[in-house]
């Protein structure tokens, strides 16, 4: 199987005044192609910050990290973006729609971002918010939706542009048990019929339990359990 | 392109405060495009003067008239080349217009008509227009209005404004007592329409009346009406300065001290007897400018703090920081152009009404604003203006939503 994620040898130092603060420390990581990984760990442990490193919002002060055979950790911040916009998906704690907008340009927001006509924006999007069950909600605001329902939208958003990674962070967090099964079940169908390879971030051991592979991490280094 | 409806529905999400901005910057275009033409028309007015023309009026104030014998001792200074006595009369059309002429009615009971004012001068008819060779009027005209001792020349603005052709009669009764008389208003007869070149000689005026001075004189009489200013023609422009001290020496111990002034200098202080009108005006449009671009950046700052998030959002879905930039300099933006093309309208809106409606565009017209319009460049100036100060307003926190680092922003999720 091939490997999807690679991170080699990361240090990741924040700089707080004159007081540095190693957040990673020479943290090493393999995901193959495919696999759902779950990132466990007490607060500060650095679970975030390594899950941003994969999804090329945050450069690591040292080490490589190799995203779908691309080193993303040498590229330039515009570069950086334009990688993201076609590479990754991002599933937040709190979903974060834009209020302004309905379910459906929502999830066509992404797709500003290509050279697709406004007629095939609509079409992808329509059809992401389908693989998710809410085809039925595309003209309805964040407003009118349930939580489960907008990290649902959160989640067509996120895939809307076919990236070969999601990247979650404690997506069932802010949802309620009934919830928060649906959207694990949808993440566990998006990894086994769409073949996402999923890196997870959860404190809640009922979600971890549906990733194929548990990771532990500890003041910044992977711990082996 | 494609990125203007999301634009537009960010500025839909408060729209209290999108719409009272556009509100704020539009009152600031609207004032900006007013006073700028009202200062237009002003330049436009004194642009029509001429150095080598001089006005001479009592030292103390223009309500005070001169003594006739001083056009004969005018008319000795060296360099001096053609004197001509001017009365600015203040007629009005009489709200009865017929009866109190002929002496058949109460000329006292007569009422001003205020509605249709406009400006007219008893002059010095042969030499008052020799000075003025940018008013034009056909041979034969000039001929029966020099013939004509109650005639008169309308400018051709006046005439279409009134409907009046050459032969027409009509009344003027002023409203300064000196030039009233018992037997009640002053007929005229048209005798003639004057025009101008208005591209080669711009801001003359063609909305006005001249009739000859001694039809007044005579009209008054045995009451001695004095003279309100001398008109000067001088034989070198570039002698104004000398000019003007020289008149003044002349009748400095006099009984009546004068004060000589260049058109153009009088013309501006009749203009600026409420003020120093280009320092107010464009004073009053700068401080308002100034605030409008501190409401606007105070609006989009808030707008832009407010969207904290989404700004880490879009840049985490793949949009640059140019990107991100682009949509908040993109929605003040729109606020100016909104706020711009409704104060333009606006102003052109108000413009349009002051120079059509009856009362105050006649009182206008009196004093030399007759073509008071939103001009094209005026519009485009409050329009660029709006812009500017969108774009202004936009940039600070445009630059705050494009250094925002996606893990701060998030962090504070």
């Amino acid at each position: 199987m091939t490997t999807m994620v690679s991170v080699k040898s990361v240090t990741k130092i924040y700089r707080r005044g004159s007081e540095e603060i190693k957040v990673l420390d020479s943290l090493s990581l393999d995901v193959p192609e495919g696999e759902f990984v779950a990132l466990m760990g007490p607060s500060g442990s650095g679970k975030t910050t390594l899950l941003n490193l994969i999804a090329g919002i945050d450069q690591p002060t040292s080490g490589d990290v190799v995203v779908g055979g691309k080193n993303i950790a040498v590229l330039s911040e515009g570069d950086l973006a334009k990688w993201r916009s076609h590479s990754v998906g991002f599933i937040f704690q709190f979903y974060n729609l834009i209020p302004v907008l309905s379910a459906v340009e929502n999830v066509e927001l992404p797709l500003l971002l290509t050279r697709l006509s406004k007629k095939e924006r609509r079409e992808r999007a329509l059809t992401a918010l389908k693989v998710v069950g809410l085809a039925d909600r595309s003209s309805h605001y964040p407003r009118q939706l349930s939580g489960g329902q907008e990290q649902r939208v959160a989640i067509a958003r996120a895939i809307v542009t076919d990236p070969q990674v999601l990247v979650a962070d404690e997506p069932t967090g802010d949802l309620d048990a009934k919830s928060a099964e649906e959207i694990l079940k949808l993440m566990e169908s998006l990894n086994r019929d769409f073949k996402k390879t999923i890196v997870m971030v959860t404190h809640d051991p009922r979600a971890a339990d549906r990733a194929h592979v548990q990771r532990h991490l500890e003041k910044g280094v992977l711990e082996l359990r | 392109m494609k990125y203007l409806p999301f634009v537009l529905k960010h500025l839909r999400r408060n729209w209290v405060r999108t719409s009272s901005t556009v509100v704020a910057m539009a009152v600031c275009i609207f004032l900006l495009c007013t006073l700028r033409s009202v200062l237009a028309e002003v330049d436009g007015m004194l642009a029509a003067s001429q150095a080598n023309r001089l006005v001479t009026r009592h030292a103390v104030s223009l309500t005070f008239a001169l003594p006739m014998a001083y056009e004969a001792r005018l008319q000795s200074i060296p360099g001096v080349k053609r004197v001509a006595k001017t009365a600015w009369f203040g007629g009005s059309l009489p709200a009865k217009k017929e009866g109190a002429a002929d002496g058949t009615g109460d000329a006292e009971a007569s009422t001003t008509d205020w509605s249709n004012f406009f400006n007219n001068m008893a002059v010095d008819v042969e030499t008052y227009f020799a000075m003025y060779p940018e008013m034009v009027i056909p041979p034969d005209q000039w001929k029966a209005f020099l013939e004509t001792r109650s005639g008169c020349v309308i400018g051709s603005k006046l005439a279409k404004k009134f409907n009046w052709k050459v032969g027409d009669k009509f009344f003027l009764e002023s409203f300064i007592p000196p030039y009233r008389r018992r037997s009640g208003p002053f007929e005229f007869v048209v005798t003639g329409i004057y025009d101008a070149d208005l591209t080669k000689y711009p801001g003359t005026d063609v909305n006005s009346m001249f009739f000859h001075y001694e039809y007044l004189k005579e009209g008054v009489a045995p009451r001695d009406v004095g003279v309100g200013t001398f008109a000067v023609e001088i034989e070198n422009g570039d002698d104004a300065g000398k000019m003007t001290k020289a008149i003044d020496a002349l009748f400095e111990n006099s009984s009546a001290a004068t004060l000589t002034e260049t058109e153009q200098a009088f013309k501006a202080g009749f203009i600026a007897m409420a003020g120093n009108l280009a320092l107010l005006l464009n004073g009053i449009g700068l401080a308002v400018a100034f605030t409008i671009l501190l409401v606007t950046a105070n609006t989009m700052s808030m707008a832009v703090r407010e969207r904290r998030t989404e700004i880490g959002v879009l840049k985490t879905l793949g949009f640059s920081s140019a990107h991100v930039m682009g949509f908040v300099v993109g929605e003040a933006l729109v606020l100016g152009v909104l706020g711009g093309a409704l104060g333009v309208f606006g102003s052109q809106g108000l413009l349009y009404g002051v120079s059509h409606s009856p009362g105050v565009s006649d009182i206008l017209a009196g004093i030399g604003l007759s073509g008071l319009e939103l001009k094209p460049d005026v519009a485009l100036l409050g329009f660029f203006v709006a812009v500017i100060l969108g774009l202004f307003a936009g940039l600070v926190p445009a630059l705050s939503a494009y250094r925002a680092k996606i893990t701060d922003i998030l962090r504070t999720v």
